[in-house]
């Protein structure tokens, strides 16, 4: 990776304070952008800004709420005109159909569906002001492709912003605004912590191990640099074979 | 085209490197200080992407092949093997394009295009486990399928047959070369229109062509053999380290319609 692919641009990570957001922000940074963090836990913020360095500001915010939106993109504002929009802020849970009760569907949906249309939404309002195109990046799952029990709301969401990254490719491509999906597979985090990592391994993954939420952020990386400028509609899979069979 | 610091030694067979993709492949792999080998069945052209790798500083050289010649494809492995010490990447390039209806496409004309798309690229994987194997360093594994390997297009039957064959064996090398240790990651590119001599043999060359292109296309630009050189560094190199068996499409948005 060349180091400094991104040095002066500006991004945001929802749900930059830990995972996979976290290392996104990480490699953002060290690739030379000024990134802005957000998420809903102060503590966990100021520490991913301790940890990342000088450059990173975090900001407080539920991606699902419209209202939380406009201290995010101010931030950013101040650090100069918005490049890079990483959708990544997500929740995940498993409930079985007849025990989801609506409320709890409507709190993974807030956060995973309409976090990131708001995500899109907002980033589209500053790349077009500024009018030198940009590239936002929606995380998606494997699970917007295949499912398990109990992930009703879970699949839908992610499958939801698959498609949703396919419709804005199209609606902001002649705006050079470039707009894709990473796709991961099981990676080690704290969304997986309850798994046992090396049997659902040895029975889900090809590689047999669970991905970094580094090697997401690499492939972040590439999607967000020029070095992917023809690439926009794309779902960029990153799951150690587990889709292919 | 951006260099990659993981792909400095590593030892790279790219076929079809006499022009086009595989030549900008070439060349970007040379400039991030990979051993290439690149292959094709021009002499003269080989010659020339020869230069442009010594141009680049990279160590590196042309070998003529052809991909559907299992003899070849031993004696390009063996190349690698005892000139640079083994083998890292293969990049499954060369190519060939047809436009053609169905009723008028002939079996002549299916086989040639399967031979060199289809059985091309299972020898590329075939040898190229082998020799990764031998060398124990794990491996990466590149094929070129096309936007075409994905969906249907009016007058490309056998092309597409060819490149959905691609997507194919490729997902089933990766769970084969997941077994392996360590492991060989294989993946697939899945390019749009990108303007090269496969595009322009077959359409012509002319401005107003190439301006019907950026129309059709979402992101309002014509792909470019550089921007598929950077994405197959990309799944050649540990910035894709657990991506395998994927299909990575670059089209502009094509595919996204």
């Amino acid at each position: 990776m060349a180091s400094q692919d991104l040095a002066g641009k500006v991004a945001i990570v929802t749900g930059g304070t830990r995972g996979l957001g976290l290392a996104c922000a990480h490699s953002l940074a060290n690739a030379g952008a000024n990134v802005i963090i957000t998420g809903l836990n102060e503590e966990r913020g100021a520490d991913a800004v301790q940890s990342i360095g000088a450059s990173t500001r975090f900001v407080r915010q539920d991606v699902g709420k419209p209202d939380d939106w406009p201290t995010v993109m101010a931030a950013a504002a101040e650090l100069g005109d918005l490049d890079i929009m990483v959708a990544n802020a997500g929740i995940s849970n498993f409930i079985p159909i007849e025990q989801m009760d609506l409320q709890a569907f409507r709190t993974l949906m807030n956060i995973n569906l309409k976090g990131a249309f708001l995500s899109l939404k907002h980033a589209t309002q500053a790349m077009r002001s500024h009018g030198k195109g940009g590239s936002i990046i929606m995380m998606s799952s494997v699970m917007g492709r295949i499912s398990a029990p109990a992930n009703t709301h879970y699949s839908a969401s992610k499958a939801g912003v698959r498609l949703m990254m396919k419709a804005a490719a199209l609606e902001l491509g002649a705006e050079n605004i470039r707009v894709n999906a990473v796709l991961p597979g099981l990676i080690h985090s704290d969304m997986t912590a309850w798994l046992d990592e090396a049997e659902t391994a040895s029975a889900f993954v090809p590689v047999k191990r669970f991905g970094l939420a580094s090697e997401i952020a690499d492939t972040v990386l590439f999607a967000a640099s020029d070095r992917s400028k023809f690439m926009t509609g794309t779902e960029l899979v990153v799951d150690g074979g587990l889709l292919a069979r | 085209m951006t260099p990659i610091d993981d792909l400095k030694d590593k030892v790279a067979i790219i076929t079809g490197a006499t022009k086009g993709i595989g030549r900008s492949t070439a060349i970007l792999f040379a400039r991030s200080g990979a051993k290439v080998i690149a292959t094709g069945r021009s002499e003269d052209a080989g010659a020339k992407t020869a230069a442009m790798i010594q141009a680049e500083g990279g160590e590196g050289l042309f070998t003529r092949q052809d991909v559907t010649s299992e003899a070849d494809w031993k004696k390009v492995c063996e190349t690698a093997l005892s000139r640079f010490g083994g083998l890292d990447i293969v990049v499954n390039n060369a190519g060939v394009f047809m436009v053609k209806p169905i009723e008028k496409t002939s079996e002549d004309d299916f086989d040639w295009i399967y031979q060199t798309n289809v059985e091309g690229t299972f020898l590329g994987i075939k040898y190229g486990f082998d020799a990764m194997r031998k060398t124990g360093r794990g491996g990466r594994i590149v094929n070129v399928s096309s936007l075409m390997g994905q969906v249907g297009f009016p007058g490309a039957s056998a092309y597409c047959a060819t490149k959905g064959a691609i997507t194919g064996l490729t997902k089933s090398a990766a769970l084969e070369g997941a077994d392996i240790t360590p492991p060989i990651r294989v993946n697939s590119l899945h390019p749009g229109v990108i303007w090269t001599e496969m595009i322009t043999d077959q359409f012509g060359g002319d401005e107003a062509l190439q301006q019907a292109f950026i129309d059709e296309t979402p992101l309002k630009m014509i792909g470019r053999p550089e921007h598929m050189a950077d994405a197959i560094a990309y799944l050649a190199s540990d910035q894709s380290s657990y991506v395998t068996g994927s299909e990575l499409t670059i089209d502009g948005g094509r595919g996204a319609d």
